[in-house]
């Protein structure tokens, strides 16, 4: 398999924060046509990781490449990789800058350079795929959490990408609301696209993922897929995850009682 | 501020091109300060809250208790028009006058007709303001203004404000709860610091949100320069038009005969 990205040696710091580094020698290799679940703590990367690939960070040293391509970074490069790589954040607000439904969908499909008409035909497919085209009519700050979350996920799909890059877009989610970002990313990934999306849930890691990378500290540790992750022993203990996954089990091994049937 | 946002958004002339409700406005509150005559605004006000009742189904209560709230302002602004306050016995020209201890209260028919005149006209606008507030949400408002030429730049700015207003009211309301919650506000004095608290905490909000919304908008292929923005088409509502042009009429007929 061909793969989506490939990080090589990439190194990475924050201007505000000169002694440590986001990323360090990141080596990885997404492949593509999968669903990728990216695992690591707060502050271990992910979203450093996710800034570059859709070119919004440039690496200090090391190099990215999108289907075998290393990244350029001038403006037309830019423009034709953030079209192919959509990015949702974590909380919608983040991303949703305009008061009508409308015009923010449209917004990404205007900047690709299409035609108003196109580009409304877009938002129209992308509001009905995302099942919120009764929202269209809706002034963003009216809208649910559950609705702002599949709305920002509309925008970004109406820019007809191949790869979405979710960063913990199910956090402060109900699981209703979780469901229904699932139906959406199952389409797209039905359509043979890729998926990456950073999660701490092991469910999630075990059923939903075909591919596990974790990050610690700035750099893979590792990656695969969730049966290899979950049986290397190594890997989950020095990472945490198995005390972190399994925590509740361990320590709780049967049944609990109510303090009246003590 | 909320629930007139609510009615911009559900009303029945929703979608009817925003320049026909902005043209009836702005022709009535033309009209209302053009032609000096105290029906004049009577007339506007009455034609304004039955085009919004009837056309918008707009609920009368919501229009009347707007335009009250508003007259009761005007009212008390006017007042002093109408009447004038002097500790020395008022000008001959006032001939109703009224002294309680050192304070002459006085008026003359001639300023209690100005200052009718003064209440009817702002009542007048500010209920053709009002129609358009109640019957056109902002974003249609923008893309009006970007119809007539506004600068782009100044229409980004207002159409970004008008989103982030909501969210940091949002964020506040948030860091208020959590402040009480805490008894930040139990007596004065720590009312004080949390309300400066909570302002530095809103500013660094805003700015980190600021930092953030620049990385949302180059992600979906923003590149510097303008937000281009979709603009929906609405119908025209040839009704509104006609009415409208009545209304414009009476107005007039109205100033003629008075």
């Amino acid at each position: 398999m061909k793969p989506v990205f490939e990080f090589r040696d990439v190194s990475f710091k924050y201007p505000n924060c000169e002694e440590k580094f986001a990323l360090q020698d990141f080596n990885v290799s997404i492949p593509a046509g999968e669903k990728i679940a990216v695992v690591g703590r707060n502050g271990s990367g992910k979203s450093t990781f996710f800034l570059h690939c859709n070119g919004l960070y440039r690496p200090w040293s090391g190099e990215v490449r999108y289907r075998g391509q290393p990244l350029a970074y001038h403006r037309a490069a830019l423009r034709q990789l953030r079209q192919q790589v959509g990015l949702i954040f974590q909380n919608p607000d983040e991303q949703l800058f305009n008061a009508s439904v409308f015009q923010d969908i449209g917004f990404g499909p205007l900047n690709l350079g299409l035609s108003k008409e196109e580009a409304k035909r877009r938002v129209h497919h992308a509001a009905e795929a995302c099942g919120i085209a009764y929202l269209l009519e809706r002034p963003t700050h009216a809208l649910s959490g559950g609705e702002k979350a599949r709305v920002a996920l509309a925008g970004v799909l109406a820019m007809q990408p191949e790869v979405l890059v979710a960063d913990e877009p199910l956090n402060s989610l109900d699981p209703w609301a979780q469901l229904a970002i699932f139906d959406i990313f199952q389409r797209f990934y039905d359509e043979g696209k890729t998926i990456l999306m950073a999660t701490h849930n092991l469910s999630i890691v075990r059923y939903w993922a075909t591919y596990v990378i974790v990050l610690e500290a700035g750099r893979a540790v590792f990656c695969g897929t969730p049966r290899e992750l979950l049986t290397n022993r190594d890997v989950l203990d020095s990472t945490g995850l198995s005390r972190v996954w399994w925590k509740v089990d361990l320590d709780y091994p049967s049944e609990q009682k109510s303090r009246d049937e003590q | 501020m909320d629930f007139i946002d609510s009615y911009a958004y559900s009303n029945h002339l929703r979608k009817v091109e925003p320049v026909f409700k902005a043209g009836l406005a702005g022709s009535i509150l033309i009209l209302c300060l053009l032609l000096n005559s105290p029906f004049v605004g009577l007339a506007a006000v009455l034609w304004m809250a039955g085009l919004a009742v009837w056309l918008a189904s707009i609920p009368p209560k919501v229009f009347g208790g707007i335009l009250l709230a508003e007259f009761g302002f005007f009212l008390l602004a006017t007042g002093g028009i109408a009447v004038s306050i002097t500790l020395t016995s008022p000008v001959a020209i006032h001939p109703w006058r009224l002294h309680i201890g050192p304070v002459w209260f006085s008026t003359a028919p001639q300023l209690l007709r100005q200052a009718l005149l003064v209440i009817s006209r702002v009542m007048g606008c500010v209920a053709a303001m009002n129609f358009l507030a109640l019957t056109t949400p902002m974003t249609d408002l923008f893309r009006l203004a970007q119809q007539m030429r506004m600068p782009d730049t100044l229409i980004d700015l207002m159409t970004l404000m008008y989103r982030y207003i909501f969210v940091l009211f949002e964020t506040m309301e948030r860091m208020l709860k959590a402040q009480q919650g805490r008894l930040g506000y139990a007596t004065f004095k720590s009312g004080i610091t949390s309300a400066g608290l909570l302002a530095t905490r809103l500013f660094l909000d805003a700015y980190r949100r600021s930092q953030q919304l620049q990385i949302a908008l180059e992600a979906r292929g923003y590149e510097s320069g303008n937000l281009r923005l979709l603009t929906d088409s609405y119908g025209a509502d040839y009704r509104l038009l006609w009415l409208g042009l009545a209304a414009v009429a009476s107005l007039l007929l109205v100033w003629m005969m008075g």
